[in-house]
């Protein structure tokens, strides 16, 4: 009797931390998501309400009135492109790390010390840099000036870049050398060899780092927030610019959160069976 | 089917060298082993002759072409794996079409010469598995099937079965034996076993830090190794070791030890004139006895006797120094025990003391 007593017991405050977190995790979303369908009254009431008349208003507001759409293109174009550029720089810095152990470590450690000052502290250089170059013209050719995507587009490499090397140096690291010795002698070249072996086997780190890496860029607030305006204004920014001088808008601030955080969850879904594999690919090894 | 040459080959590797300026010769058709302690070079050696790694001095030939330059891929040189390095993603038939498909071979031919392999291997049945279902020895014989299916110049083995359980060990060393008898290539075995290079090899290349230390049949590098790393590192049980004075005799040599002299047979003699007063004796446990009349017999103590079924090992104190000796099952002498121990002097080995500290390098 005793005993089962206190499995239950066990049981019940397994079950119950279990609750709690998801908790802590779930109620925050659904509270936006829930807000995003509330009329303007019920917003901001105390008690909250949780039963009312669900509207589209909200949203009806955020794209039409905020042009929110816009703020989701742009973000689109500027983390989808900087990923890009991300993974491919990043995967060949690696394969190099991992195989010839350029610069012995210490160029590594470097790339990832660059991580280690908060990115406020570069934030001013930055913004003057970039407001120089802008108005040169490889600068404007390149749409790198102020308020421009490339500048964002060159700050989210330079930021991701570090992490992603690092992640990746580690998964190149788990491909045994002699496969590609092997794909060597039986007769692919050093580039063929790293299309056709190496990529295959680290598909599912790569898949892994991209996904941080848009995820990153996707949710990035302050150098968006310094360096754009108005044509290059991230998701972020756009929420930001809900709180407008006769009041934050909730209900609109609900709904365009709940736009920019969909595409995320839903390629986040999507690329879920390859993210266990590519997290669970090191740590298996090791 | 190639002859190859190597030499004054070096491989550094940054400030450490790896092979110090070796020569050697391999003749179209033969199979020698490279055999070694780890860290020997022999691996180094092995993926410079398949242009895995670039040479740092000297240059090595096939069929009396330079091939310093000539890429990997293009040397025509098959190689298996320790690891078997099959590629994981793709099927067994797509393992072993590998080759052939960046050869560019059309379909069809592939296809025949894949079942064609795969038959000879058996592996027919495996053909649509990926490798992470294969047992070591199917995966082994996958890596070779992948290897001799477009028909190497030269065929390199590194440490093929040290992965392999006992018994697939026999079957699978016996199998690429035959290989060999019956394609006749060009094979060089990479291994750190003794028994496998000796009971393979046409010629055993032995090598220690980075150099030749003696290229020869195998029962030359057992029963005359050219020094005492040789002599220590091939066969088993290990061969005894022990210091010895060296004497000149009326008409001969002999060497001095534990208070005894034994006179050394004559194709000793110009060794133990070049050697001087120290020397270093060696003789194989096969060829020391319990209570046989030899021209020398010592009393020993007996240590601990292992009994392997078909033979017993013996460990006798002779003085200070320790013998391994191996008798027929019959002979059990218990701890303790003193027993006349006969040592068959035309077995005996002499190399100078100097060489002491090579020995040493074997056991650690």
């Amino acid at each position: 009797m005793l005993q089962r007593d206190s499995s239950f017991a066990r049981e019940a405050l397994r079950y119950g931390l279990i609750v709690l977190v998801l908790g802590f995790i779930v109620f925050p979303i659904a509270w936006m998501i829930i807000t995003s369908f509330k009329p303007p009254e019920d917003v901001m009431v105390s008690p909250p309400r949780f039963l009312f008349t669900p509207t589209l208003e909200n949203y009806v507001h955020a794209i039409y009135d905020k042009n929110f759409l816009f703020y989701i293109k742009n973000t689109l174009f500027i983390s989808v492109t900087s990923t890009v550029i991300v993974i491919i720089a990043g995967s060949l810095a690696a394969y190099s790390f991992a195989r010839y152990n350029v610069g012995d470590g210490h160029l590594l450690f470097f790339i990832l010390s660059t991580k280690m000052f908060p990115a406020i502290a570069v934030i001013l250089p930055y913004f003057l840099i970039f407001r120089d170059v802008g108005k040169t013209g490889v600068g404007r050719f390149l749409g790198i000036g102020l308020d421009q995507p490339g500048a964002l587009i060159i700050s989210y490499t330079v930021f991701n870049l570090p992490f992603a090397i690092w992640l990746l140096v580690s998964f190149f690291q788990d491909i045994p050398r002699e496969l590609e010795h092997s794909a060597r002698l039986d007769g692919l070249s050093r580039l063929q060899v790293l299309a056709k072996v190496v990529c295959p086997l680290a598909a599912p780190g790569i898949a892994v780092t991209g996904v941080f890496t848009l995820i990153f860029s996707w949710n990035e607030f302050l150098f968006a927030y310094i360096l754009t305006r108005k044509v290059a204004s991230t998701v972020t920014v756009g929420v930001e610019s809900f709180f407008t001088l006769q009041g934050i808008l909730w209900g609109p601030v609900a709904a365009a959160a709940t736009i920019s955080v969909l595409p995320m969850l839903v390629f986040v879904l999507a690329m879920q069976r390859y993210m266990v594999r590519g997290l669970t690919f090191g740590a298996v090894r090791g | 089917m190639a002859s190859i040459k190597a030499e004054r080959l070096v491989k550094r590797y940054g400030a450490v060298q790896a092979v110090h300026g070796i020569d050697f010769e391999i003749a179209d058709g033969e199979f020698v082993a490279i055999l070694g302690p780890s860290g020997c070079g022999k691996s180094s050696t092995m993926r410079m002759i398949a242009g895995l790694e670039k040479i740092s001095e000297g240059s090595i030939y096939f069929d009396g072409k330079r091939v310093n330059d000539v890429r990997a891929r293009d040397r025509n040189v098959a190689m298996s794996f320790e690891s078997y390095a099959l590629y994981p993603t793709i099927s067994i038939y797509e393992n072993i079409a590998f080759p052939l498909r960046s050869a560019n071979v059309d379909n069809r031919e592939i296809d025949r010469q894949v079942r064609d392999i795969a038959e000879k291997m058996e592996l027919t049945s495996l053909l649509d598995l990926k490798p992470k279902g294969l047992s070591s020895g199917q995966a082994q014989r996958v890596g070779l099937a992948r290897a001799l299916v477009r028909n190497p110049a030269v065929f390199l083995l590194d440490e093929p079965i040290s992965h392999l359980d006992t018994r697939q060990r026999y079957r699978m060393r016996r199998f690429i034996k035959s290989l060999h008898q019956k394609f006749n290539y060009t094979m060089i075995y990479v291994t750190h076993d003794q028994e496998e290079a000796l009971a393979l090899a046409d010629r055993v290349m032995v090598m220690s830090d980075g150099e030749i230390q003696q290229m020869a049949v195998p029962d030359e590098v057992y029963a005359r190794p050219k020094n005492a790393f040789v002599a220590g590192f091939v066969g088993e049980p290990p061969i005894n070791f022990f210091d010895c004075g060296v004497v000149a005799e009326p008409g001969g040599w002999a060497i001095e030890f534990q208070g005894r002299r034994l006179v050394l047979p004559e194709r000793l003699h110009a060794t133990a004139q070049q050697i001087g007063a120290g020397g270093l004796a060696a003789i194989r446990p096969h060829f020391l006895s319990i209570g046989e009349e030899s021209p020398l017999r010592l009393d020993g103590k007996v240590f601990i006797t292992e009994e392997l079924q078909d033979q017993n090992l013996v460990m006798v104190d002779v003085g200070d120094i320790r013998f391994t000796l191996v008798a027929h099952p019959s002979v059990m002498p218990k701890r303790g025990e003193i027993v006349p121990v006969s040592i068959d002097p035309a077995h005996l080995l002499l190399f100078p003391r100097s060489q002491a500290d090579k020995v040493g390098s074997i056991a650690a």
